[in-house]
């Protein structure tokens, strides 16, 4: 015995809108994005399937067929025996040289840098701000402008071309984003706590170590991420601070490929690259939403 | 009458101007002159000080309160004069470890001995006239302005000395030896303009301007673009976000150098992407762009996209992200198709973004080296060299130091066209908001 | 004739329900209150019923027409949102118009409507000026004013006032009120806020959980609560409540310890067996001081403990039997602190909810 209201359930409109799984708007919106992510994996794939071709193998076919034979030999050979110059002893120079530049100016940059931002946003003192204006601008300025006057500085130190001036050139460079990353944070950081510390007793060291610093790892983390990928990629720093057995991973990279001298060995030099690549993938891949927080928040607040 | 015009600003500002002296001495603005005239000021400074003691009438050590102070300054004093003693010969005799670090020592030598006599003079003015009841106009200027803030002020030396020793005196050490004929070594031998003359009438350098210009206006332009179109693509609540976005983005973790050598290798005629073509039936099929003059840079181009395209991409989400969603409902609700809210209310919306998004570019663009040293190493023959090359192969191959110089500063130049008036239409919004 | 219907409506984001099996209907003309403590799903049913959320089933019918599946420009709504969501880069007239330069009204028509519009909320003032050169009342009215030239029979609110401050707030209810007694037409408003609900509402739908727990006028929700979550939800200060049991012996009474409450007066909703652990709930402002003369039928003896004057009248926190008790007296009574004082309320204006179920007895 059905009354008005209950023809009217069974008719018309009901629950969710149909929608199509292929309806144009997703073809369109998926297709673009996989068409445009083949693009951004295509050298990805193509550096390692490279890799692991023999010679032969990469002369006869083209670069994006898969190995027929896979070899690790090249990974091996542009580990222990690719060639810069004379010497014959591959990559594994360069990553332990890259390792000894990183990790200490990483560290010597994100400390100097947390506290500068901490002084700058907590601790404000006459003129504070025009000086982080400078530092902010120097991000901007290129390099090159204050490349030769960072060699007399080191050549006076007695630093150049040895590791510890590069270190502290990295320090030097990396400061204008870090300091503003760690000062944006620190401000974020309600003031109330700030003051509280300070009515407790606390001073200048006191409240940084036992207040700000713990509740800041997550900023410190993005600062590594941020750091360890910047500095393990640098390229222009390495070239001009430093000499030949102290060259970081990526210049003696690149004195590799695109040596003049000899055969080109296209899957050692694609082993050589993912080599290099791979510290940098890996820690993107491992951090993940951090190495986006850490280059938005560097960027957009700027 | 000299209260009038605080005699404590005075001794400041003394001290200051010794210092600035004692930079330009060090610097290579070489005459024996000021490194003298800095000791003569600082016996200026002092004289002033035992001058605002006697003003004040304030001799008494013994209740000052603040002489706890003066004495952290003596300590400090007490520092600086060992530092400046590693530098001596008679020293290093009785330390040995000392010598091996016998440069540092050298470069610190005159900035130790300034410390130690303005630590002095802080000292003393702190014991003489440091007390808030002086007579002077205004009292605890001095000690406002040395101890007020001072582990704030420590802490933040390093960014000051960044700041002021690296961002302003290096670059205009730059450019005022660019206008010398410096080639070995740094000279101070002015010679006006003819280093830019020479500059402006090398083609390598008209090339590494014109590729610049080609580069930049497509990466701005396609960076921006795509990478909005991604953003836009990836904010409707697509499914796999994550993996398209983890995507997009890896290439940026990956230097210039990996990704230059990676496409060095995808446009290899021999084995990349034109040899593909041709086994597929186009025999004639011809795309070589790191070999051919006329395209190399949209080669360069091509890498650069796919490195930095992710991270545009990644401001231009966080920037929609950053739109108040109600504003979509009001959108929707006002029946207005998406584009056009894209387009009308949602791209102006984010002008903010837009503009910081342009100047990091921007930034970017000029700094290009690394892409297209592993890339192409600036050929065929000069095709594809840009500025940034230019400066380092002057300064550091060619050993023509100020023809580098010259270059840098145009640099800088074209920077700070970019950089003034985002920084003026930067403050100008923040003062309207 | 019903403006809106809703049928059967559920919501499920993933495995959370937010709305369960709704069922409302509004008159034409009405302005009905989705009234409830944050996450209780009354926005969410808000923007099911202005078509920016997919339903998960039942069905929404706006003007006797069925709208499940229709875009929200279509329904015949205008929305105003909690931020204001004006378009920042246009004018007052950019933002009341582009909806109908969007749908291609002759100029003569958006123009009269805009007038229009702009008179009836009195900012024609305003009309050249950006959002961010307005205040936030100002905005507010822009927001309405928005919904207001799509000429639409139902409005939807989205908590409009919580972004204001409290005086502000006070005035554009009283506008929003006017605003209804004048176009008279449905609207749907959304707070957590009991007062703007109790001053606003034609009927409060009070929700918790995805439901609806009382569909009923202001008046009723307050003194006939459907349950102790609306009886605690209602009301400031709020309703004191007592935890004893029914005692059935002579006459129907409220025994709490070994005192017992007559309940002469009272309407039982179901017959109510003896020893039924209950709650008895009655309001502070139901209680009356006797000063001598014991007025009322149920009458008890409180000791002040806590005294907050509040002007008009004083909230009075006390101790009956060792059990908490608030009551409102006349802000010009003297009252003592430790004081005994014997306190009655009539039968008539309290709640009697069942112990387990908290349900209305």
């Amino acid at each position: 015995m059905p009354n008005s209201s209950d023809v009217k359930i069974t008719d018309g409109p009901r629950g969710p809108k149909p929608r199509k799984m292929l309806s144009r708007r997703n073809i369109i919106l998926y297709g673009t994005l996989i068409f445009v992510a083949i693009y951004y994996l295509v050298p990805l794939y193509v550096m390692i399937v490279t890799s692991l071709k023999g010679m032969p193998e990469i002369r006869l076919g083209n670069i994006f067929s898969p190995p027929i034979e896979v070899t690790f030999e090249p990974w091996v050979k542009a580990w222990a025996q690719a060639c810069t110059g004379l010497n014959c002893d591959g990559l594994s120079r360069g990553f332990w040289n890259s390792v000894k530049i990183t990790i200490p100016s990483v560290f010597v940059s994100i400390v100097i840098a947390s506290i500068n931002g901490y002084a700058l946003a907590n601790w404000r003192f006459k003129g504070a701000n025009l000086f982080f204006t400078i530092l902010i601008f120097g991000a901007f300025i290129p390099y090159q402008i204050m490349i030769y006057p960072l060699v007399i500085l080191l050549r006076d130190l007695g630093l150049y071309t040895k590791l510890p001036g590069l270190i502290l050139i990295h320090t030097i460079f990396g400061m204008p984003i870090l300091t503003l990353l760690f000062r944006n944070y620190f401000t974020t950081i309600p003031e109330e706590l700030f003051k509280a510390a300070r009515v407790d007793g606390a001073g200048f060291w006191g409240i940084y170590f036992r207040v700000m610093m713990p509740m800041s790892l997550p900023i410190f983390a993005v600062a590594i991420v941020l750091q360890v990928t910047g500095i393990w990629n640098d390229f222009l720093f390495g070239v001009i601070y430093t000499k030949p057995e102290n060259y970081p991973m990526t210049v003696q990279l690149n004195n590799i490929v695109n040596s003049v001298q000899g055969v080109k060995e296209y899957n050692v030099n694609m082993a050589a690259t993912l080599l290099t690549g791979l510290v940098p993938l890996a820690i993107y891949f491992i951090s993940g939403k951090l190495f986006v927080r850490g280059i938005a928040a560097g960027a957009v607040k700027g | 009458m000299l209260t009038k015009v605080h005699p404590e600003r005075l001794f400041i500002g003394s001290i200051m101007l010794a210092f600035a002296l004692l930079i330009m001495a060090t610097v290579g603005i070489k005459p024996q002159l000021l490194q003298s005239l800095q000791f003569l000021i600082l016996f200026v400074s002092l004289l002033l000080v035992i001058w605002i003691g006697i003003k004040a009438g304030k001799f008494d050590i013994i209740t000052n309160r603040l002489r706890n102070r003066a004495v952290g300054w003596l300590i400090a004093a007490t520092f600086s004069t060992a530092l400046w003693s590693f530098a001596h010969k008679s020293t290093q005799l009785v330390f040995p470890a000392l010598k091996e670090f016998r440069k540092i020592w050298n470069t610190f030598e005159p900035f130790a001995l300034f410390a130690t006599v303005v630590f002095i003079l802080f000292a003393l003015i702190l014991f003489i006239v440091g007390s808030r009841d002086s007579k002077l106009e205004r009292p605890g200027f001095i000690e406002r302005s040395l101890v007020h803030n001072l582990s704030s002020k420590i802490a933040a030396l390093p960014m000051v000395l960044t700041a002021v020793g690296v961002f302003v005196i290096a670059t205009l050490w730059t450019v005022y030896h660019s206008f010398t004929n410096s080639r070995m070594l740094p000279k101070s031998e002015f010679i006006g303009l003819a280093q830019y003359e020479r500059l402006w009438n090398s083609d390598r350098w008209y090339m590494s301007i014109e590729n610049l210009a080609i580069y930049g206006a497509c990466s701005l332009i396609f960076s921006l673009v795509i990478g909005f179109m991604l953003a836009a693509l990836l904010d409707q609540k697509t499914r796999f976000e994550n993996t398209f976005r983890t995507i997009f983005l890896y290439p940026f973790a990956l230097s210039f150098i990996v990704t230059g050598l990676v496409w060095q290798w995808i446009l290899n005629p021999d084995y990349g992407v034109q040899k593909i073509v041709r086994s597929l039936g186009f025999d004639s099929f011809v795309f070589n762009p790191l070999y051919n003059m006329d395209i190399v840079i949209y080669g360069i181009l091509a890498a650069g996209l796919w490195q930095g395209t992710g991270f545009i991409m990644c401001l231009m989400l966080a920037g929609l992200r950053g739109i108040d969603q109600e504003i979509w409902k009001a959108a929707r609700i006002d029946g207005i198709p998406m584009w056009k809210t894209y387009i009308q209310i949602v791209i102006p919306m984010m002008r903010p973004v837009f503009i910081t998004t342009l100047v990091i570019i921007a930034a970017g663009i000029i700094k290009v080296y690394d892409l297209v040293v592993a890339q192409t190493s600036g050929g065929p023959g000069i095709s594809s060299e840009v500025p940034a090359k230019y400066v380092y192969d002057y300064m550091f191959g060619a050993q023509n130091l100020a023809q580098g110089f010259a270059a840098s500063t145009m640099m800088l130049v074209s920077v700070l066209i970019v950089l003034i008036p985002f920084t003026y239409l930067e403050f100008g919004r923040r003062k309207n908001a | 004739m019903n403006s809106i219907e809703i049928k059967n409506l559920s919501l499920n984001f993933g495995d959370v329900k937010v709305l369960k099996d709704l069922n409302l209907t509004i008159e034409k003309g009405e302005f009905l209150v989705l009234l409830g403590a944050s996450g209780c799903g009354k926005s969410t049913l808000l923007n099911c019923i202005a078509g920016l959320l997919d339903v998960t089933d039942g069905q929404i019918f706006i003007n006797e027409q069925n709208v499940t599946w229709l875009e929200p420009a279509q329904r015949g709504i205008g929305m105003v949102f909690q931020s204001y969501a004006l378009y920042p880069q246009m004018t007052v007239e950019g933002n009341l118009s582009f909806s109908l330069k969007n749908a291609k009204l002759a100029k003569d028509e958006i123009n009269r409507r805009v007038k229009n519009a702009s008179e009836i909320l009195q900012i024609e003032d305003l009309l050249k000026r950006k959002p961010a050169a307005l205040s936030g009342g100002q905005r507010q009215r822009v927001a309405i004013g928005r919904a207001l030239v799509r000429d639409v029979d139902v409005f939807l609110f989205d908590e409009p006032l919580s972004n204001l401050d409290a005086k502000l707030r006070t005035e554009l209810r009283v506008e929003i009120k006017r605003l209804h007694q004048k176009l008279n037409n449905t609207m749907i408003y959304v707070t957590h806020d009991q007062i703007e609900a109790m001053t606003l509402a034609n009927r409060i739908a009070i929700m918790r959980d995805g439901l609806v727990l009382q569909l009923d006028d202001p008046k009723n929700i307050y003194n006939f609560p459907i349950n102790k979550y609306v009886a605690e939800f209602i009301g400031s200060p709020g309703m004191n409540f007592l935890q004893g049991k029914i005692n059935n012996k002579d006459n129907v009474s409220f025994q709490i310890d070994d005192t017992l409450f007559e309940l002469d007066g009272y309407n039982f909703q179901t017959i109510v067996e003896d020893k039924r652990p209950v709650w008895l709930g009655v309001r502070p402002e139901n209680i009356v001081v006797n000063d001598g003369n014991k007025s009322m039928p149920v009458n008890f003896d409180v000791v002040v403990e806590v005294i907050e004057p509040m002007g008009a009248d004083t909230l009075v926190w006390s101790h009956f039997n060792g059990h908490e008790f608030r009551f409102t007296v006349d802000g010009n009574k003297v009252i003592n602190i430790g004081e005994k004082i014997n306190l009655g309320f009539d039968p008539l204006h309290i709640s009697i909810f069942d112990f387990e179920s908290e349900d209305r007895l």
